[in-house]
């Protein structure tokens, strides 16, 4: 059915060196990268970012289908945002007349310029995301977040919450895949019929997934007790993180990458 | 009424890095008025299988025809599949959603879009079928019920579709020793009412007290298919598979390895009595000598 087509948050098991980066280091570079996208100020500037991709692509053995079907769901915003800004933007130097609008030269450039940039922060983060286990990932992000204990910052608290709603997505949408199927058979429709139809479609499908996601809260909370879990205070860790040299390859690499954008976007 | 797989192969997630072959080239044929039991170890395909039957899960390969016209070719209705197979899902009870019972078991006939009176009646019988005779039982909140209840109210769902096939998905799963026996009173009383039925299940025992044909599944194909009798006189290979004899079996096997003369054939519980009970009676005369 229609739910085994959502990338972002989904996890693709391969040996490679970025699956092996620390994850506070790939969080880290994953914002720095983003910063870079952000300093990108032609279009010039956007090539070294996207060679960047296509190498880390590479070397994440991560196919290039699992990542292009992260960015489907945004297809939508993605053609919006170039039509809108296509059409809207100011500009000088006409390039083509439609008639009812004249397309502007600067206008081309600046949707080309923020389509971009939407699509390399979705890749990026999709790749963050393919490459680095749900639990991984928030464990890495509670040990940056750590020092903001100091302000009372629950990190672990946040932490905890966030990897037990990931590891809690792909059993969710396993349920309401059965679920629906259970409702199909009893010859519901939730494919057809105008948006009031379908929204009402739906309650056959949400309230059984609410109840089971509560009982499966509830039966949680419980096995969690039952295993004397107290809170982060003295928590010890299963997996000791630890920098090696290829994080700071990395690190230099990504460093390398800020330079060389911003030297991009001085050429003009 | 009967329904045919032809060559079924079904790939979940194809393409994909998870992609895995849950059955694979399976050619069965349900055939009108029997009680068809589905076994296998986990994992084997059964529930995969089942969904096939009611065009649910669409082969990746080959056909599933219901009387001879491919349910999946363009232009058919599926309804018309949804109505005349009926299928009860592992744990149906958790697709309860409405306010009362009575609703909930109204949403099938609802959406087969019946009259209003149509619709009633054949909630009340539906309830009557599984059991649930009670006026306040039909207003309550189905949430508010036991679990073997939630689950009689859950096939009524299905029952009053008045599907002429019926396909169940271990409906005796998580049950006490009691509902599930009462469980499988119902659905071999539909049976007898002249329900097709199909039943996946994991009991040797349920298979041999009311199947009429038992389909044995290993790693996504059909290993055996015949009468329980002669599914079960193959006990090793079904221990090969991880699967289980009826316990009468078993004990007859034990009979026949301390040397007594038990016949091979036993797998009822009454055909056990009165070959224990022939076997008591020829020790007695040999005591009496
Ligand atoms: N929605 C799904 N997506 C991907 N793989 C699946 C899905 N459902 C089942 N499978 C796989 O297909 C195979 C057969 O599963 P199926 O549920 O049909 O087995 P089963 O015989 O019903 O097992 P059980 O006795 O545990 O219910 C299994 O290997 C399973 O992992
Ligand atoms: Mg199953």
């Amino acid at each position: 059915m229609a739910l085994n087509n959502i990338t972002l948050g989904q996890y693709y098991p391969a040996d490679s060196v970025v699956h092996r980066l620390d994850p506070r280091i790939k969080i880290v570079l994953l914002i720095a990268v983003i910063v870079a996208i952000f300093l990108a100020s032609n279009l010039l500037a956007f090539v070294p970012i996207a060679a960047f991709l296509v190498i880390v692509t590479r070397l994440s053995k991560v196919p290039v289908k699992m990542m292009v079907k992260g960015l489907k769901p945004l297809r939508l915003i993605l053609i919006l945002t170039f039509v809108l800004n296509l059409f809207f933007l100011q500009g000088e130097t006409p390039l083509l007349n439609l008639g009812f609008a004249v397309i502007k030269k600067e206008a081309l450039t600046m949707a080309v310029h923020y389509s971009l940039r939407l699509i390399l922060l979705v890749l990026f983060s999709s790749l963050l995301t393919l490459t680095t286990p749900p639990i991984t990932l928030t464990d890495g992000l509670e040990r940056l977040l750590s020092p903001l204990r100091v302000i009372h910052f629950p990190a672990h608290e946040m932490a905890m919450m966030m990897s037990i709603a990931l590891r809690f997505i792909p059993t969710l949408l396993e349920e309401a895949d059965k679920i629906m199927k259970a409702q199909t058979a009893r010859g519901a429709d939730f494919e057809t019929g105008n948006l009031i139809a379908r929204a009402k479609a739906m309650v056959p499908l949400l309230v059984p997934l609410f109840v089971s996601a509560f009982r499966r809260a509830g039966d949680l909370a419980m096995a969690m007790e039952a295993r004397c879990y107290h809170g982060g205070e003295g928590r010890t860790r299963l997996r000791v993180l630890k920098c090696q040299k290829r994080d700071y390859i990395a690190c230099a690499v990504t460093a390398l990458l800020i330079v060389c954008v911003v030297l991009c976007g001085k050429a003009y | 009424m009967q329904v045919t797989l032809e060559h079924v192969t079904h790939t979940y997630q194809p393409g994909s890095p998870f992609q895995s072959t849950a059955i694979e080239d399976v050619n069965l044929t349900i055939r009108e008025g029997e009680f068809l039991a589905l076994i296998g170890h986990t994992g084997s395909g059964k529930s995969t299988l089942a969904q096939h039957i009611n065009g649910l899960l669409a082969p990746t390969s080959g056909r599933v025809l219901l009387d001879g016209q491919d349910i999946h070719q363009k232009g058919y209705d599926k309804r018309e599949v949804r109505r005349k197979v009926g299928l009860v899902f592992q744990y149906p009870e958790h697709q309860l959603f409405e306010e009362t019972v009575a609703k909930d078991v109204a949403f099938g006939p609802k959406n087969l879009g019946l009259p209003e009176a149509e619709i009633a009646e054949r909630v009340q019988e539906a309830l009557n079928k599984v059991g649930l005779k009670d006026k306040d039982i039909a207003e309550k909140s189905p949430f508010e019920l036991s679990g073997g209840q939630m689950r009689r109210v859950a096939i009524a769902g299905v029952l009053a579709m008045r599907p002429r096939i019926l396909v169940l998905d271990e409906p005796a799963a998580g049950l006490d020793p009691q509902s599930r026996e009462e469980m499988l009173q119902l659905i071999y009383g539909l049976h007898q009412q002249g329900a097709t039925v199909v039943m996946v299940s994991h009991s040797m025992d349920d298979v041999a007290r009311f199947a009429t044909r038992a389909v044995v599944m290993e790693h996504g194909t059909i290993a055996m298919d015949g009468t329980p009798e002669e599914i079960f006189r193959h006990a090793e290979r079904l221990e090969q598979m991880g699967l289980d004899v009826p316990s009468v079996c078993k004990l007859g096997i034990r009979l026949r390895e301390m040397g007594l003369p038990c016949p091979e054939d036993i797998f009822r519980e009454e055909q056990a009595m009165e070959a224990l009970l022939a076997l008591w009676k020829e020790g007695k005369a040999h005591g009496a000598e």
